[in-house]
């Protein structure tokens, strides 16, 4: 009778529990929790001409008042939403497919699919430029055949695109097929047993079970391309940047670190937006 | 009105030909159960009948039309699965409605439909219940409905209730005959446990290496099994193999009476129908192994000079003790020879 109320009271129990959850929590707090919070008070309390600070948004007014910044978050919102989308359009079929397809074939795409995973950002804007730059391999085999250039998406837009796509497929199929793990085959042949054809097994049966997967991928997806780098650094155009470029060059190269704070600050309220949307979106299919 | 035709179909999968050749006819309205040991085809031919295997060769009828190569959801069976196979994200009433839906039935027509069939197999009410808060039978009974509600001529069960405990299992085997009687729906039912078979079935299938081992009613297949395969496999049965020899059966110690002519035989005998006989001290056929007591009746493990294990029923476990020489008696046997009967009596 006593048994289970012994075990919650024991003492010692409720010590060792604190001592085992206190590191981590200390760890996340000095590391995470602490320059967010010292970052955001700095960005919202700008140095006034006298050397001291005041509690201001004046920094924020800057920020959404310079049509550069407002072009850089423009374009770095493009990107994600671009990038999102073709990551969608090329996953979902492929994920479809390596749920569902048997045999050899499966398993070289399945190799193809996860392989980027393996190629730092660096060597894959480097092979970017000699496949797709300007008298790139594609150029030259054109030129052989005697037709025009391409307009390289090197320094354009599409080309942080491109190499984001790419980098993230595999995470992407991951994610998809994992959550088509939880569609049973017995599941699919029962509904083509009562009469589903292959566009409404997919539209009834197979989709209603990728939403929280879709879900995820949308949010992950969101939080890594917002904070991306390399790609947009090398690949992308100089002017409008994306986030991650902009922000390392008014830190380092304009040495401004009060305006890179608030730059750093938007950019994390945006992703605070898509990390509660993937918090609820697991929620909910935990509810299920 | 529906019968089912299938004619010389087989199935080779890369390593194993899981359905070799097999012919069978069910007539309409009528219950058929496969039976057999893992391996035997029985799923594999079911889900040809079904739609989702093509047949390496053969051809598969309904009413007389040729379904072989249509793809399951224009073929006029319904199949229940082992378990996992409801639509978790619907709740029960959605699950029974899809196949109505697809159809593009009046939702008043639905509704009704969806409601009776919920009736006739027992969960009248539980329409708005989520499919993951039914219980095993019931889910099965889901399954089931859901197949029944699109009036199916053929209905496909491949061990349905094998996740369910031995209780529930027999409960719900009842209401499915019952439910496949009213409705008088062809049905092929497939099924590891025999003493399933034996309740349900019209007409037995035994099924090993993908062909057709015996096909008959439950009695005769119990009674009269076919080959030595059937007679082991359908209930619990002694098998012997010996000589004949001037008109008697040897094996060991065990010497039995029979008209046959000379030569290698296999001896089958069921243990209700060997008695066994107190024998003098240090004669007899066979030792007392060892008896078991079940009350209403007693098992008797026999043990041959040579080792062999038999096992004969006998009606009061006290007459007998451990260690002591009998004789053994067979009332009614069979005798096979090269997987052919040879003898019945
Ligand atoms: N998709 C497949 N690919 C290759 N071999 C298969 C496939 N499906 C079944 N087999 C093989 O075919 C044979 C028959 O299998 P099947 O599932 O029909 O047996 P079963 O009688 O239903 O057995 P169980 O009682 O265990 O369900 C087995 O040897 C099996 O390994
Ligand atoms: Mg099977």
């Amino acid at each position: 009778m006593t048994s289970g109320s012994e075990s919650g009271t024991k003492p010692g129990r409720g010590l060792i529990g604190l001592l085992l959850v206190i590191v981590p929590v200390a760890l996340f707090a000095w590391m995470t929790v602490w320059p967010i919070l010292s970052g955001i008070t700095r960005a919202l309390s700008p140095e006034q001409p006298d050397g001291t600070r005041a509690l201001s948004i004046s920094n924020f007014a800057e920020f959404f008042s310079d049509p550069y910044s407002l072009a850089n978050l423009g374009v770095t919102l493009w990107t994600c939403l671009v990038t999102l989308g073709l990551l969608l359009v090329i996953c979902v079929p492929l994920a479809l497919y390596l749920r569902f397809a048997q045999g050899k074939l499966a398993t070289y795409v399945q190799t193809m699919a996860m392989f980027p995973m393996f190629v730092p950002s660096i060597i894959l804007a480097f092979a970017f430029i000699r496949v797709l730059g300007p008298n790139g391999s594609v150029d030259l085999l054109l030129n052989a055949v005697g037709l025009p250039k391409i307009r390289s998406p090197y320094l354009t837009p599409w080309g942080p695109v491109i190499g984001l796509v790419w980098d993230n497929i595999p995470l992407t199929v991951l994610i998809l097929v994992s959550g088509l793990g939880s569609v049973t085959n017995y599941a699919i042949e029962a509904a083509r047993d009562v009469g589903a054809r292959p566009l409404a097994l997919f539209w009834y049966i197979i989709l209603p079970r990728m939403w929280t997967s879709v879900a995820v991928v949308v949010s992950f997806t969101m939080l890594g391309l917002f904070s991306a780098f390399t790609l947009p650094y090398v690949l992308g155009p100089a002017s409008p940047e994306m986030m991650g470029p902009f922000m390392q060059r008014t830190f380092g190269d304009l040495r401004d670190p009060d305006m890179a704070l608030t730059q750093a600050t938007v950019t994390m309220l945006f992703c605070v937006a898509f990390g509660l949307f993937y918090v609820r979106a697991v929620a909910r299919n935990r509810g299920k | 009105m529906s019968k089912l035709t299938i004619a010389e179909v087989s199935k080779a999968f890369s390593t194993t030909r899981a359905v070799d050749s097999f012919s069978l006819e069910v007539a309409d309205g009528e219950l058929v159960c496969l039976l057999g040991p893992s391996g035997s085809g029985k799923s594999t031919l079911l889900r040809m009948i079904g739609g989702f295997e093509t047949p390496t060769s053969g051809e598969i009828r309904i009413d007389g039309e040729d379904v072989t190569r249509l793809p399951p959801e224009r073929r006029p069976t319904g199949m229940v699965f082992q378990s996992h196979a409801l639509w978790t994200h619907m709740n029960v009433f959605n699950n029974i409605a899809f196949g109505l839906k697809l159809r593009r039935l009046p939702a008043v027509e639905i509704r009704q439909k969806v409601e009776k069939v919920l009736d006739l197999v027992g969960l009248a009410g539980y329409g708005k219940r989520h499919v993951t808060q039914l219980s095993g039978g019931q889910q099965q009974r889901v399954a089931l409905a859901r197949s029944l509600v699109l009036e199916p001529k053929i209905l496909l069960l491949d061990e349905p209730f094998a996740s369910l405990d031995q209780h529930l299992r027999e409960r719900l085997r009842e209401e499915v005959r019952d439910i496949q009687q009213r409705l008088g729906i062809t049905t092929l039912f497939v099924t590891h446990g025999q003493d399933e078979a034996l309740a349900l079935a019209d007409r037995i299938v035994v099924m090993r290496d993908g062909k057709t081992e015996q096909a008959d009613r439950p009695e005769m297949v119990y009674r009269e099994p076919a080959t030595p395969f059937v007679a082991g496999f359908i209930g619990s049965m002694n098998l012997v193999s010996g000589q004949v020899a001037d008109g008697v059966f040897t094996h060991s110690a065990f010497r039995l009476q029979v008209s046959a002519s000379p030569g290698s035989a296999l001896l089958a005998v069921r243990p209700e129908a060997l008695d066994i006989a107190p024998a003098n001290a240090g004669q007899g056929m066979a030792a007392i192994h060892r008896v078991t007591d079940f009350g209403i009746n007693a098992v008797v493990d026999l043990s041959l000079p040579d080792g062999t294990r038999l096992k004969a029923n006998v009606p009061d476990a006290r007459a007998w003790q451990v260690g002591q020489p009998v004789d053994l008696v067979p009332r009614a046997f069979a005798l096979y020879r090269d997987d052919k009967i040879l003898l019945r009596s």
